[in-house]
């Protein structure tokens, strides 16, 4: 082996173009790393939402809460399913919600964005895993009081703690905050199912109906009942299948972070095999002295592909701390399912950890491979004569 | 001592070299024989092109002769293969350049210690044998000094520490004194005859310059691709 050493130093005596490699490499590190972090936390959102045991029931035919209409005297007789848990108190874990989207205005800028907003009762939250209130208190009932998501009230105006909230003309006022394990809750509104109902003119009915079954079996049977049944009108589907669904949000940033990786890349191994290229003439004399003293042929190309690894690793490495910030910043996008804004936070999880060390590697081999094959095919007479 | 001793350390028999260039065929060595007997010192000269490097070469298994067969201590260097010889050249040979060829970013240490990163020695054996080369050649105070930080006379210095440090039958040394004045060179001639004198060591070195030359125990004479020898009072004579 010929030590690193006489890699990492020679980089660092052509240290003004190994510095814009490493730049180049970082950028396109950064960059890549900023995308599929984003899809990878919007992907983890909609993860972590789905619960297994969890029905959503809504209208046949709708895709989603937001076109999904059920009366209150259907709502009702879903209560009334065998198989659905209770809590500890006895209440069964049956939630009819009423979802609103109100146009609301973003804290930051001057554009506004669809929030949802959520009515509920008290079983809402006890079909949620991980809800907690963490400033203030819960809304009472009858009034208009909301609670925001920690999210929601850093986004939207109105939406923090004390604020009121306009809701088609009438304020509601914020009276706590929640957080739900970030899942698509933390895009959410919530106010009392019947106060919102009389808001906006919706009395009687429901979007959609929560429920948690006994058991996997139970969710299956409920499901196929629900759906079977003419009179209902309706269809149930399990929560993680409804969410996949909605994943669909993130095809189009990973479509940019695919396109953004590909084209980047490839600007990267350009430039990486050019600095390579450089420095492997430059050093054609030293080259030949190394063949000359017994080092062989694959030594020598070994020894290329790890200096032009080296310096793609560190490229990567900036990217990566330059990316670091924004691990766990939150940010939303449209839900193209629901038509509003959903929060998720950037993950610098070990998916995109794994694809920002594949695309170093996979750049540092492609781009140093062939100048270190055109210092391994170099004839040692010739090499040695070089000055 | 092994039967090949008895032999000639570099033997050339009916050698030829051509290189092709522009598709013309350009003779430099024609039908060389050449034996260098073991602990000899033996100087190459002739005018420049005539072929002494390209002879050189071909000793140090670099380069593959046209026809002819090369044998050094005891190998027919025509029949390894090219990563027999790389392996074969390691551990048989050491090699002097008139530009010394250190690795820049290399210390003396780091630089005389390559050769041995082809062995199986342990880390704290190869210090020991850098230790020794360099002491051998005066510069154990300067391992930790990079080639830009030594004299011209101290680099070859290091080189030389690195041709001897896996203890080769053979040193082939191009021009080792063309880029050095005359003090540099003359320390340099010092260093080589005390290598052939005392550790017995074969040298086969190429010169323009006729002092350097006569330290040699035997002067060969390269003109046109065939060898004339020339006794050394002869060339004293001639001036
Ligand atoms: N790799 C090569 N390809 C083509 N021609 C070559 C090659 N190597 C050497 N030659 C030619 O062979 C001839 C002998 O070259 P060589 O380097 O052996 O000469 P030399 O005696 O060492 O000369 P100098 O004293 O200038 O170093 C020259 O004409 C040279 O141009
Ligand atoms: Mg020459």
């Amino acid at each position: 082996m010929i030590p690193l050493k006489y890699n990492i130093r020679s980089l660092r005596t052509r240290w003004v173009s190994s510095l814009m490699t490493i730049i180049g490499t970082a950028l396109v590190v950064w960059a890549v790393v900023l995308t599929f972090g984003l899809a990878d936390g919007l992907d983890h959102t909609l993860e972590v939402s789905g619960e297994p045991l969890d029905l959503i029931v809504m209208r046949k035919g709708a895709t989603a809460e937001t076109n999904s209409i059920i009366n209150e005297s259907t709502a009702r007789e879903m209560a009334a399913l065998d198989g659905i848990a209770s809590d500890a108190a006895g209440n069964k874990l049956c939630s009819p919600e009423l979802v609103v989207v109100v146009n609301t205005a973003r804290r930051a800028g001057d554009t506004n964005a669809n929030m949802i907003l959520r009515g509920v009762t008290p079983a809402a939250k006890e079909v949620r895993s991980n809800f907690h209130i963490v400033a203030g208190r819960e809304n009472k009932p009858g009034v208009r009081e909301a609670i925001a998501s920690t999210q929601m009230a850093n986004r939207f105006k109105g939406a923090g703690l004390d604020e009121e909230l306009d809701v088609f003309g009438a304020p509601f006022k914020i009276v706590g905050l929640f957080e739900a394990g970030h899942s698509a809750t933390e895009s959410e509104v919530w106010t009392d199912l019947e106060v919102l109902g009389q808001t906006t003119k919706r009395e009687g009915v429901r979007s959609a109906i929560q429920l948690r079954a006994n058991s996997a079996d139970d969710a299956q049977r409920m499901a196929d009942r629900i759906s079977s049944d003419e009179q209902f009108g309706l269809s149930a589907l399990s929560e993680p299948v409804y969410f996949a669904e909605q994943a669909k949000s993130s095809r189009g940033i990973k479509a940019i972070g695919v396109f953004i990786a590909v084209i980047l890349s490839i600007g990267a191994v350009f430039a990486v095999a050019n600095t390579m290229y450089a420095a492997v003439a430059s050093r054609a004399r030293e080259i030949g002295t190394l063949r000359a003293l017994g080092f062989n042929r694959r030594t020598i190309l070994i020894s290329f592909l790890l200096e032009s690894l080296a310096l793609c690793l560190a490229g990567g490495l900036l990217g990566c701390l330059a990316a670091l910030p924004l691990n766990g910043m939150s940010t939303g996008t449209a839900n193209w399912v629901t038509f509003s804004e959903l929060a998720f936070t950037f993950r610098f999880g070990p998916t995109v950890q794994i694809l920002a060390v594949s695309l170093v590697v996979v750049v540092g081999v492609i781009g140093g491979l062939f100048p270190a094959l055109r210092a391994t095919r170099m004839k040692i007479v010739d090499a040695l004569r070089e000055v | 001592m092994p039967a090949g001793s008895e032999r000639a350390v570099v033997e050339l028999r009916g050698v030829s070299k051509e290189y092709m260039r522009d598709k013309i065929r350009v003779p430099v060595l024609s039908n060389t024989n050449l034996d260098i007997p073991h602990g000899d010192f033996v100087a190459v000269m002739g005018p420049s092109g005539s072929g002494k490097s390209t002879l050189l070469n071909l000793a140090a298994g670099l380069d593959r002769p046209t026809t002819g067969t090369v044998t050094v201590a005891g190998t027919e260097l025509n029949q390894l293969s090219e990563s027999k010889l790389t392996r074969w050249r390691s551990q048989h040979l050491g090699f002097i350049f008139q530009l010394y060829n250190l690795m820049p970013v290399l210390t003396a240490f780091e630089n005389v210690e390559l050769p041995l990163l082809l062995t199986s020695l342990s880390r704290r054996q190869r210090a020991e044998h850098v230790e020794t080369a360099l002491r051998i050649v005066g510069l154990q105070e300067r391992m930790d000094h990079f080639p830009r930080q030594l004299s011209g006379g101290q680099e070859q210095r290091v080189a030389i520490a690195r041709a001897l440090v896996n203890d080769p039958v053979l040193l082939l040394a191009d021009e080792p004194t063309g880029n050095l004045d005359a003090a540099a060179a003359q320390e340099i001639m010092d260093l080589l005859q005390q290598l052939n004198e005392e550790f017995e060591k074969t040298i086969v070195m190429v010169t323009h310059d006729p002092r350097a030359a006569r330290r040699a125990r035997r002067m060969l004479h390269l003109e046109k691709g065939t060898f004339v020898e020339t006794e050394l009072d002869a060339l004293e004579a001639a001036g």
